[in-house]
């Protein structure tokens, strides 16, 4: 019903405009966040819709989190909303369906706004397929400074030590392959997309062999602890002294660990005797028009935005997201935030994520068999997950 | 029993001219003898088919031999400073109502067919001047002799519209491209023929090993699930249920409870406490038994067994709970004539209980088996498929042949691999049970027994 | 075992097993139920704590799944989920009995390939219809209502009539063929003689289909899409424990747990005489 009735209003809007009346339009907008966003949204498109009076909006909000926004959208294209986040990894299926555009409004000043990270993830192919709205997809190590110093916190050499001595474990979701890349990255490896779309992935090469070599060393200490995000939330402080992840669990470990809460750049990890910086994936959240939008200008417009410097500082007060505006993130208050100053620091050892879907199964697997302390021939093991991984 | 001059053939070539024209304009000879509101719904009927098939299923119908031609495409709005889209077709939908429209093809035809019957049969009537059955009373019929039909309707249209057009729809699929680098709207996708079959079981190594492995895995695993809940079910209900138990509903409603809790939330907890830091590994290096944490989930083998006894603690109360209504049915002259000739309680058991819950239980069984088969809640909640292997393409050492097929379809977008293997499955798992329902004695029997 | 004080000897020694080894069962059955009544007390927030008891205990995730619902709307997911679940009993459980009915007791030409199609059909994966099922009901205009959910939960009836005719075939033929030659139609056998006569079979078929709605997870996020209130409990609880809330949100996901298994127990208990009657005549023929 609703449908229907807005569907007349366009109708009679459009006839009005062939007819030349300058009569105030109605611009009907959907936009989707998660559950937790939405109060945040809201706020925002009403500030945008004071910012323009001379459209009369109708916003409404679905609750889909950025997790989801592919799946959703694939379902049902036309039922998905106007404007709607998606972390980058989402980006390659997302314009392989033809379902975003575009951004070519004010392409430059995006550009230049945003970090160069983040306008990196939200591209494909050179082409700039949305609005950077977050730049903090990405990981880095948490510690405990009662039981961690700073300085053993730079390698995993150090790290694992301590730890060890103080009979505490150190977290890391190698099973995963969004951690367990971060490795190979680090030595020098390419995981990456032709201009095809296909994946290029060179992890069996001899640097993938010392990488995983490195990590099958750290699987097999005995300080070390596999986990995901749960494990590391729920033991930081008391069997845990140190962990890797991302900014969503920053308020749970300061929670428990007070005074003692830090975070650092990841640690470096010994290849040939060297000391290799660990790599990782540097990811952002983006905000993306749909295709089959009826009002593609003012989505744009609105989706700008919600992604200027001020709502993106604001994004950063409410919901403690990291800002890909460089302004934002210059800020005062961004440039205190522990975690985000971590995150900041590992920056310049991230590489955009252009993984394709058939990427995370055989890493996990590969992953898992490190974990279990496997024997089985390293090349042998990263020939199939290459094999796997490049498959068409 | 059906009459020769009932064939359709035959009713256009004997038929006289109303019978005929009702083959044009449907309801004629209803209307001609006087049958004026079977008429006037025949007619009604024919002229809102021709509304829906015009106004709804030709527009999709006449792209399903291509799927589309046109992909949604951009054009460069200088004044907007946009690429504006120009809508396209959609290969989805357009198989999904032509799907819907061949369907609406058979009813017409069917509807069809029973209106030439009756105009026939009306004009056999009147030409021996029989009355002509008023509306009213054949409506009647519906209560009574034809009351099948009352009754399967609404049943059958919903088993129609929910089950059986999305099947065809998916079985279609496997003769596409339809994966993820074919979606809507952005690219078409259009019919491969047999590719998807042949890229199964002889094109790809990968593949081809990963659905025999799965396979395998899934048939050790009904089997297992099946017969482990069958008889320690059993060997539960028995025990409740023997005469020297008290408190029977008390310890029936312990187990009750473990399944009432949502299995979503039940695996979820379980499946946290077997990680290696979960509360099962810490409780058992809390007690000294062991050192390091046990892979329960990680471990191909362990995980395997994992997933078994789980299943146990899942589906036992359920197995408990029939055999329970079974052991009060078992008639108790059996027992008494057993005393008798002086047989102790393991011979009762062996000679009677067990013969006769084995007997009564096994098309139940059978149906369990099946059931087990596409078990997806047990596996994808508690190992998701896990631990996965680089051997298989994108499964696990404990995925089922359907929590496979879920993730090729959800997670990877891979529709037109996905319903291949749907298909097989389906194929497998159908025609097992059918041979094994038409022929067990006691259904094949099933007409005399009652 | 004539001699009475060996016999009474032999069954204390029994009784004892007995009970024992239920304990010992009823125990590891109820574990997980325990764990998941504490961790629905536990005070401290978090999917994971490296000890086994909770350090302190609270009612507060009850509380907040009740009243704090600006961001998870429990009472409304709740509402929306009992809505469904007795409307969907209800004509799952009609529509299964006309069903068995029919197959049990009428015959007609196309009666044995009409059930082997409805019983084979049933075996195809469901999920993978999902798509196809969500753009059926869009196409009538019913995509993200209760009554689409409603369709979908009572859309399988006509292939479950396994168990219900299995029942119905062991009601002496006698009784309806008397009612028949009394003039009584098929149509008031059903309702009048047979109906009254399956008390154990009807409390079968609603347990299970009310308990449908109440664990699905997935149909729903297909129907449902982005409206949020329509979601039911399932889905509901599920987005409670995704990657962004699990820490906070994690001891409240218990608690609604424990909320919406209590009408499944309370249910079970109450009908668990009929529901063991009919799971046991319905195999017998099956």
């Amino acid at each position: 019903m609703m449908k229907k009735c807005l569907c007349l209003l366009l109708c009679l809007t459009m006839l009005c405009l062939s007819a030349g009346a300058a009569l105030a339009e109605t611009v009907a907008l959907k936009v989707w966040g998660s559950q937790e966003d939405q109060e945040l949204l809201a706020e925002l498109c009403e500030a945008f819709a004071a910012e323009h009076p001379e459209t009369t909006y109708e916003f409404t909000f679905g609750v889909v989190g950025e997790a989801d926004a592919k799946a959703r959208y694939l379902e049902d294209p036309a039922a998905a909303a106007d404007v709607f986040s998606y972390p980058d990894d989402q980006i390659i299926d997302l314009v392989n369906a033809d379902a975003l555009y575009e951004v070519t409004r004010n392409h430059d000043e995006i550009v230049a706004a945003n970090s160069v990270g983040s306008v990196n993830a939200a591209s494909v192919g050179g082409v700039l397929y949305g609005y950077p709205m977050t730049a903090d997809n990405g990981y880095f190590l948490y510690y405990d400074t009662s039981v961690i110093s700073d300085e053993d916190a730079k390698s995993f050499d150090t790290l694992l030590a301590a730890a060890e001595k103080a009979g505490k474990k150190v977290q890391i979701d190698i099973s995963n392959g969004w951690y367990l890349a971060g490795f190979f990255l680090g030595n020098g490896c390419t995981l990456t997309l032709d201009e095809n779309g296909n994946q290029i992935c060179d992890f069996n090469s001899e640097k993938g062999l010392k990488a995983a070599e490195a990590v099958r060393a750290i699987c097999n200490h005995p300080a070390y602890t596999s986990g995901d995000d749960t494990v590391l939330q729920g033991g930081m402080g008391d069997a845990i002294c140190a962990g890797i992840s991302g900014t969503w669990v920053a308020a749970a470990l300061k929670e428990r660990l007070g005074d003692n809460y830090a975070a650092a750049k990841l640690p470096t990890f010994t290849v040939d005797g060297e000391q290799v910086q660990m790599g990782s994936f540097l990811g952002c959240k983006i905000l993306g028009v749909n295709t089959q939008t009826q009002h593609p200008v003012e989505a744009m417009e609105l989706a700008e935005y919600l992604t200027s410097e001020e709502a993106q500082i604001r994004r950063y007060e409410v919901r403690g997201y990291g800002p890909s505006n460089l302004k934002a993130a210059a800020s005062e208050a961004v440039s205190a935030d522990v975690a985000l100053s971590a995150l900041a620091a590992q920056s310049e050892f991230g590489v955009s994520q252009h993984v394709l879907g058939a990427f995370w199964t055989p890493a996990e697997a590969f992953g898992a068999e490190l974990e279990a302390h496997s024997e089985a021939d390293l090349q042998t093991l990263l020939d199939q997950f290459v094999s796997q991984v490049t498959a068409q | 029993m059906r009459q020769k001059g009932e064939r359709t053939a035959g009713i256009l070539r004997h038929g006289n001219g109303w019978t005929r024209l009702s083959a044009l304009v449907m309801g004629a000879g209803c209307l001609r003898y006087g049958q004026i509101v079977k008429g006037l719904l025949y007619l009604g009927f024919e002229a809102l088919y021709f509304a829906f098939f015009f106004g709804f299923s030709w527009p999709y119908l006449s792209r399903f031999p291509t799927l589309g031609t046109s992909a949604q495409s951009r054009v460069w709005d200088e004044a907007a400073q946009i690429y504006r889209r120009v809508p396209g077709d959609n290969s989805m939908l357009i198989l999904l109502f032509s799907v819907v429209a061949l369907a609406s093809l058979a009813l017409l035809a069917a509807v069809w067919r029973l209106n030439l019957k009756s105009a026939w049969r009306l004009e056999q009537k009147a030409a021996r001047h029989e009355p002509i059955p008023r509306f009213r009373e054949e409506v009647g019929t519906l209560m009574d002799e034809r009351f099948h039909v009352t009754l399967l309707s609404m049943p059958m249209l919903t088993l129609v519209l929910f089950t059986a057009l999305p099947i065809a729809f998916m079985i279609l699929i496997a003769f596409t491209n339809f994966d993820s680098t074919h979606q809507p709207p952005g690219q078409l996708f259009t019919w491969t023929g047999l590719t998807n079959v042949t890229d199964v079981f002889l094109g790809n190594e990968v593949k081809t090993r990963t659905f025999f492995g799965i396979l395998g895995w899934t048939l050790v695993w009904a089997v297992l699930a099946t017969f482990t809940n069958y008889i320690l079910g059993m060997l539960l209900a028995v025990i409740i249920n023997h005469r020297v138990v008290r408190l029977k509903k008390l310890w029936r409603t312990c187990f009750v409870i473990a399944i009432a809790v949502p299995q979503f939330v039940s695996l979820l907890l379980i499946s946290r406490s077997l990680e290696p830091q979960g509360a099962v590994n810490v409780a058992l290096m809390a007690l000294g038994w062991i050192d390091d944490p046990l892979p329960f989930l990680t471990d191909p083998t362990l995980a395997r067994v994992v997933v078994v006894v789980v299943n146990m603690w899942i589906g036992i109360p359920y197995t408990m709970l029939t055999f329970s209504g079974v052991l009060l049915n078992i008639p108790s002259d059996l027992y008494e004539s057993a005393q008798m000739d002086g047989a102790g309680p393991v011979r009762q058991f062996l000679s009677i209980t067990l013969p006769y819950m084995v007997f009564i239980t096994a098309p139940a069984t059978i149906t369990t088996f099946v059931t087990n088969i596409n078990n997806f809640n047990v596996i994808y909640l508690l190992t998701a498929g896990g631990p996965f292997s680089l051997d298989y393409y994108q499964a696990g050492k404990t995925d089922l042949l359907v929590t496979w097929l879920y993730k090729l379809t959800v997670d990877q977008h891979d529709y037109a691999l996905a319903s291949t293997i749907g298909i097989f499955i389906f194929m497998i798992v159908s025609s097992c049970s059918l041979a094994v329902y038409n022929h067990t004695g006691a259904i094949r029997r099933e007409d005399q027994f009652q | 075992m004539s001699n009475p004080r060996s016999m009474k000897r032999y069954n204390m020694r029994l009784s004892v097993i007995l009970h024992t080894l239920l304990a010992v069962l009823s125990l590891l059955w109820l574990l997980p139920v325990a764990w998941l009544l504490l961790s629905s007390f536990r005070a401290e927030p978090g999917a994971y704590t490296s000890y086994l008891l909770p350090k302190s205990y609270t009612l507060n995730n009850y509380v907040r799944l009740f009243t704090d619902t600006a961001l998870f709307n429990f009472p409304r997911w709740f509402l929306n989920t009992l809505f469904v679940a007795c409307c969907s009993c209800l004509i799952t459980t009609v529509l299964s009995l006309m069903v068995a009915y029919v197959y049990s007791r009428l015959r007609f030409p196309s009666r044995r390939k009409l059930m082997n199609v409805s019983l084979v059909l049933g075996m195809f994966p469901g999920f993978m219809s999902m798509i196809a099922i969500y753009h059926f009901l869009k196409a009538i205009g019913l995509d993200q209502t209760l009554l689409a959910l409603i369709l979908v939960y009572s859309g399988g009836a006509a292939m479950n009539y396994y168990i219900a005719k299995g029942f119905f075939d062991t009601i002496p033929k006698s009784l309806d063929e008397a009612a028949i030659l009394d003039g009584a139609t098929r149509s008031v056998v059903f309702w009048k003689i047979i109906l009254p006569n399956s008390k154990p079979i009807v409390a079968n078929l609603a347990i299970n289909a009310f308990i449908a709605p109440w664990v699905d997870f997935i149909f729903v996020s297909v129907i449902m899409k982005d409206n949020y209130n329509n979601y039911t409990v399932a889905k509901g609880l599920y987005t409670m424990v995704d990657k962004a809330n699990i820490y906070r949100y994690y001891t409240v996901f218990c608690a609604g747990a424990v909320v919406v298994a209590v009408p499944i127990v309370l249910l079970f208990i109450r009908l668990q005489k009929y529901y063991v009657a009919g799971v046991a005549a319905g195999s017998v023929k099956g």
